[in-house]
């Protein structure tokens, strides 16, 4: 068991407002850990400052690159993502005026670093989409490979979503709520997937979830986020049956 | 060495058979695009003249859209590497003419000093271009649209106060392109059919370059680019390297057209830089639509022969920024995707028309013009109460 990731007193400010209270994390290379949190936790920054969104107020941010840890903390977000570091977007964010195989030539295109190719032309590269094809495949998304996005379902949409994050072949991969907005088949369908990408590819998963089906589904560890600091972390069952939890996510209300 | 000819063969053969075979490909499009180019040199001087400057500007729009249409920047400045191109030229011509005869011979001096001045104009543009957009693409939107304003009035204003005695201030610098003498045969760069050739050469393969960009892997980042920067940027793509990269190669093939523009035109002014020169390829590329490879062509040949037609009513020619709104506001009402988009839709409408006549007969023909008229007809009366409708934004 390697760690791949690390956070020492990771800390942001807002003005008075401390979005993300000295947290320090370590994730390992063997499970997949779901960050959740009432909503205002500090989910969303804490994933916007390990990709180099946000800047931390204090703080460091370690990533396993080459086989040693790597500082990251000043790193802008297209360095952060060519050092390994992936994530999803809670809110789709994908190529919509493309189409899915387009969507994902551009993923690939940065992971080789051809993006000054003035010369080749995608559609003809063989060897590019032979390994797009293979993606497709892995995420569903062959039938719809010539679609432009912006005419895809919802769900569609959150396969593109994933598969655009994976095509860079990242070491670390931060889903941002990747059901956000499924209905109970798709949300299904993503689970599975999730799971099978985790069997299958070498890569440490970090989750954020509100539905806590999945979360309990999916995880190995829970870290529980609560006005900015770490409240709770260790493995599913303890952690959910911890009162603070419960108390964090139903405020004075009981159960 | 055989293997690598029948590839080219065979690509050519390729090539040919996508062109007179069946459907509307890129190739056919290209092939009748070289098709007319040929008929127009044949044709009467005054026409000839006309259609050279059409290809000038059409590339300056071409050129602009890169950033625009494919990049999603919209540069209000981009006559600054336009006036650039022309200077470079001119400046050339009237200091340095006798040094390169001197090198080459006076035969041919003059076709020497265009090339040598053409590359100048280039360099020029490379030169104002690399901290222009160093400083510009790290603002997006309107505040980019501002600052490539300020940057090119700047220029402008250079061009104009002429500080160190260079530019000739608002007289501009004359471009006299001599005479060729060449094994006998002698013939005037500047004459309207030799310049025609010259311009459509150029055109054409700066063209064919600019295509050959959108469709590399470099395209591609620019779409991803125009779509979502956050998340090119979370793929691991450099954001404002690669606005950069494209700011300076549109700046580079526009600063092509602004060289051929000195020498059609025989002289390069301040104009050439003004800012109202800056919104000619926007207007065209609007009028055209920004989403086709082809838009700002189809739009630089409505922007110049509507000119053209208004002006040969002097009445009307006082008005002609009036027809222009007009034009202006009927397509960003109705035809979000500009003419080219409006050329595509009546093409898919007239397949459709050709299939309902291949179903049931010239009735089926008649009633599907009907309805799909009366469709378009109530959509627009809607959409003009309820905003404008998105026909959806594609790249071809």
């Amino acid at each position: 068991m390697t760690t791949v990731l690390r956070t020492e007193e990771l800390r942001k400010q807002f003005g008075d407002l401390v979005a993300t209270d000295d947290v320090s994390l370590e994730f390992d290379d063997q499970h997949v850990t779901s960050i959740i949190g009432p909503n205002g936790a500090g989910k969303t920054t804490f994933y916007n400052l390990l990709t180099g969104v946000l800047q931390p107020t204090s703080g460091e941010i370690w990533l396993r690159k080459d086989g040693d840890m790597t500082e990251i903390t000043d790193a802008e977000p297209h360095e952060v993502a060519r050092s390994g570091l992936s994530r999803s977007y809670q809110i789709t964010n994908i190529f919509e005026g493309l189409t899915v195989r387009e969507n994902l030539q551009v993923a690939r295109i940065a992971h080789e670093g051809r993006t000054f190719d003035m010369r080749s032309r995608p559609d003809a590269d063989e060897e590019l989409n032979e390994e797009i094809d293979d993606l497709m495949e892995l995420t569903n998304l062959t039938e719809i490979a010539e679609t432009k996005c912006d005419t895809l379902s919802h769900g569609e949409k959150r396969n593109v979503e994933i598969a655009l994050a994976l095509a860079i072949e990242p070491s670390v991969f931060l889903l941002d709520e990747p059901t956000a907005g499924m209905n109970p088949t798709e949300t299904e369908e993503i689970v599975s997937l999730i799971r099978e990408l985790n069997r299958d590819i070498d890569a440490t998963f970090i989750v954020t979830e509100h539905d806590m089906g999945v979360v309990t589904d999916i995880s190995d560890r829970i870290v529980v986020l609560a006005e900015g600091a770490v409240l709770a972390d260790g493995e599913p069952e303890a952690v959910l049956s911890d009162e603070r939890v419960t108390e964090a996510y139903l405020g004075s209300e009981t159960v | 060495m055989s293997t690598q000819n029948d590839g080219l063969v065979d690509r050519i053969g390729n090539v040919g058979r996508q062109a007179i075979g069946n459907g509307w490909t890129t190739e056919r499009f290209a092939l009748l695009g070289l098709l007319a180019l040929v008929v127009v040199s044949v044709g009467p001087q005054f026409q000839v003249y006309l259609f050279t400057e059409f290809l000038i500007i059409a590339l300056f729009a071409v050129a602009f859209n890169l950033l625009y249409g494919y990049t999603g920047l919209l540069s209000f400045g981009h006559a600054m590497f336009f006036g650039a191109g022309a200077y470079g030229l001119a400046i050339v011509l009237r200091d340095y003419q006798s040094a390169i005869a001197e090198i080459v011979g006076t035969g041919l001096a003059p076709l020497a000093t265009f090339v040598v001045g053409g590359i100048a104009g280039v360099a020029l543009a490379l030169l104002i271009a690399i901290p222009v957009g160093y400083l510009s693409v790290r603002l997006e939107e309107i505040y980019f649209a501002l600052i490539t304003l300020a940057f090119g009035m700047l220029f402008y204003s250079l061009l104009l106060q002429d500080p160190y005695g260079l530019t000739n201030g608002s007289d501009g610098i004359f471009v006299a392109l001599g005479g060729v003498e060449l094994g006998g045969t002698e013939f005037r760069l500047a004459g309207r059919r030799i310049y025609y050739y010259i311009t459509a050469t150029v055109v054409t393969i700066s063209i064919y370059g600019i295509w050959r960009i959108v469709n590399s892997p470099f395209g591609t980042i620019c779409k991803a680019l125009r779509e979502s920067p956050d998340r090119a940027a979370a793929l691991g793509i450099n954001v404002s390297v690669h606005r950069w990269m494209t700011f300076i190669v549109s700046a580079l093939f526009v600063s092509i057209a602004g060289v051929l523009i000195a020498g059609f035109s025989s002289v390069a002014t301040p104009n050439e830089a003004h800012w109202s020169m800056s919104a000619t390829p926007v207007v065209a590329t609007v009028i055209g639509g920004a989403s086709y490879f082809g838009g700002p062509i189809v739009g630089a040949f409505l922007y110049h022969y509507v000119r053209w037609g208004i002006s040969r009513f002097p009445a009307l020619e006082a008005y002609w920024e009036l027809f222009f709104g007009i034009m202006l506001i009927v397509v960003v009402l109705y035809f979000k995707q500009g003419a080219a988009g409006g050329l595509a839709m009546v093409g898919a409408w007239l397949r459709n028309v050709q299939a309902a006549y291949d179903r049931g007969g010239a009735n089926a023909a008649t009633a599907f013009v009907r309805e799909s008229i009366g469709e378009k007809l109530g959509s627009m009366m809607s959409r003009s109460t309820t905003g404008r409708s998105d026909d959806g934004g594609t790249d071809r």
